[in-house]
């Protein structure tokens, strides 16, 4: 014991320096199980959206806005329970990662004894991360395994989820658009078709095809009939004056009368108080007419409208896109061993200068 | 004669230690609040009025109905700059007025800054204490969410201002200078210390900067421990335990430092 110098005798420093710097030494050199990190990138587009208040406008040219809200979305989705459970069920992950291929600390459940899935979840969170870059919105997936295959196949199987929910997500925004358009087709539909039902009973039962343009030839008739009329009643008058008892008057009165009689009768066709004249019938026909010609229009614009929705669907699709596919690691990148037995080393000192310090001060009070 | 184990010398040491730094304690108690005027009753008084006032003024912007609790955000801001703030600044000065009991073996000057390191973590722990109590009592601030983690980052916190108290402190008595510059820096590390936003509110590259300065962590830890999950809140108790680690050590050398050049005037 002599011949050792007095730091290490010292027992502070054994125990501050030396014992974890050992430990640290046994476990990372010895035990501690190589990690494989499988690596993947990918982005999540949408086609440009229209800013739509000034603020957003303000903040987009600051470069404060947070662009791409949809990469979030696919980030929480591969960090989820429900990302956890499908991979159990399709690949077993919590058995994979409990297999003695992993040192006792690093494997699941670890010194823990509960080994649920909930406990499982946390253990998840530590070897699967989503990493986003706030400028350029590209994310990065890493995901840690003991093993490079298993690595690889867990990083492939959580993009292809995540590409599956951005395809659902889309699938479902187009389909809410296009339903809704539809919809409106459909109603649109049904009342034009109502509408010319409507008008065709009328004219079948009215016995009538467009009392606006019927009513012109017997307008014409009555012009006619006027004017042969007040003919008849200049010769009588002529007639009257010149030769009061010639034949032809008699014949021409009542050639009058039957004349004014004819006007009325087709005036009142025309229009009268009687049901059947063309002017009753025509604020009835106008009313259907102009319902039919609006629940035309109203067809028009749903089904513009609904191309125009399957176009936006279109156009508003996101995209996963993989900028890298999952890595083959060829070789364990973790733990950094000669890294963290420095760390722990580097980090006993400071703990061995503190106590020590600590310690002086102390002593230096004395009776 | 038998001999003393080392165990037993520290032991005794200690306990004599723990009875200078006691009656430095009282003596401490005594200046810094005095008989005259509400004396102890000033380390209430203080943020009480500030958080009022605070209050007061958001209510008059008609801003009181944001999603935080204003009157547990802005006191739980205010409790933790008061810790490290009364506890840094307090130790700027701690050797001069004292100069007189250094004649005393026993009295090093380490003991100086521990009395009064000790005084202010507990004036400004009691003081958030009773004022919480207070408020909650009022209904003006909700029940905390998480204690354990308020302890947390209130430990933390204490911590890393007893590192900058012993660093600041015997820099100061070094040169004097350092206790000037230190009051101007205060002022200008008020803002950035975390007390009065959240890491969320800001830009994306602003939270990793903001994230270096380890009373940031403190109150965010702090306000989650309030809150929950009202708020999003970023913190890694790990680097703040490393800082405070790291700053320790020369804190404690530069005491050591300044009780060797003392003793040698």
């Amino acid at each position: 014991m002599k011949t050792l110098p007095k730091w290490i005798r010292d027992r502070l420093f054994l125990f501050s320096v030396v014992i974890p710097t050992a430990l640290a030494f046994l476990y990372y050199g010895f035990i501690a199980a190589d990690v494989y990190i499988s690596e993947s990138r990918f982005v999540v587009r949408s086609p440009e959206r229209q800013t739509t208040s000034p603020l957003g406008l303000i903040l987009k040219g600051a470069g404060i806005s947070r662009a791409q809200d949809d990469a979030f979305v696919v980030q929480d989705y591969i960090l989820s329970r429900d990302a956890m459970l499908t991979l159990e069920k399709e690949l077993g992950i919590k058995s994979a990662y409990s297999r003695p291929n992993g040192d006792f600390l690093g494997r699941f459940p670890g010194l823990d004894w509960d080994d649920s899935l909930e406990n499982f979840y946390r253990y998840y969170q530590k070897v699967v991360a989503v990493q986003l870059d706030p400028s350029s919105s590209i994310a990065t997936l890493t995901v840690r395994a003991f093993t490079a295959e298993e690595a690889q196949k867990i990083n492939q199987r959580l993009l292809d989820h995540a590409e599956e929910l951005v395809n659902r997500l889309n699938k479902r925004a187009q389909e809410d658009m296009i339903r809704f358009a539809e919809n409106e087709v459909a109603k649109a539909e049904a009342k034009a078709r109502q509408a010319a039902l409507a008008l065709a009973d009328y004219r079948n039962r009215e016995n009538v095809i467009n009392p606006e343009q019927q009513a012109v030839i017997p307008l014409q008739q009555i012009a006619k009939l006027q004017e042969e009329l007040i003919n008849t009643q200049t010769q009588i008058a002529q007639l009257e004056q010149l030769a009061r008892n010639n034949p032809q008057l008699p014949v021409l009165r009542k050639q009058a009368e039957m004349l004014k009689a004819e006007i009325e009768r087709v005036s009142a066709n025309i229009a009268g108080a009687v049901d059947k004249s063309l002017a009753s019938k025509s604020a009835e026909f106008q009313r259907l007419a102009l319902e039919k010609e609006f629940a035309d229009k109203m067809l028009a614009s749903a089904m513009s409208s609904l191309e125009l929705a399957r176009n936006e669907a279109q156009r508003q699709q996101l995209y996963l896109e993989h900028i890298s596919a999952p890595s083959f690691p060829d070789a364990a990148m973790e733990p950094r061993r000669v890294r963290n037995i420095l760390a722990v080393f580097l980090m006993g000192l400071v703990m061995w200068g503190v106590l020590s310090l600590t310690v002086a001060a102390v002593k230096e009070h004395v009776d | 004669m038998s001999a003393v184990l080392p165990e037993q010398k520290l032991v005794r040491s200690l306990r004599i230690q723990a009875r200078v730094i006691g009656a430095l304690l009282m003596r401490e108690i005594i200046t810094r609040y005095g008989r005259h005027n509400i004396g102890f009753l000033w380390l209430f008084v203080e943020p009480m009025m500030f958080t009022l006032g605070v209050l007061a003024l958001w209510t008059a912007l008609g801003l009181h109905k944001v999603v935080l609790p204003i009157v547990a955000f802005t006191l739980s801001g205010y409790a933790s700059v008061l810790l490290w703030r009364n506890t840094i600044n307090r130790c700027g000065n701690a050797v001069e007025p004292n100069r007189a009991l250094m004649h005393h073996r026993n009295v090093r000057i380490i003991d100086l800054y521990v009395s009064r390191i000790i005084l202010e973590i507990s004036g400004a722990s009691i003081s958030f204490l009773i004022l919480s109590v207070v408020f909650m009592a009022t209904g003006l601030v909700g029940m905390p969410d998480d204690l354990l983690k308020i302890l947390i980052a209130w430990f933390l916190l204490a911590w890393f201002s007893l590192d900058m108290a012993l660093i600041i402190g015997s820099l100061s008595v070094l040169s004097e200078s350092v206790d000037r510059i230190w009051h101007v820096v205060s002022y200008l590390f008020l803002p950035l210390s975390g007390a009065f936003f959240m890491v969320d509110w800001l830009p994306t590259y602003a939270q990793e900067l903001v994230l270096w300065i380890p009373t940031v962590n403190c109150t965010e830890l702090l306000r989650e421990g309030l809150f929950g999950n009202l708020v999003r809140a970023h913190y890694s108790v790990g680097y703040v335990v490393l800082v405070n680690m790291l700053l320790l050590l020369p804190g404690l050398l530069l005491v050591r430092y300044v009780g060797l050049h003392l003793e040698g005037e």
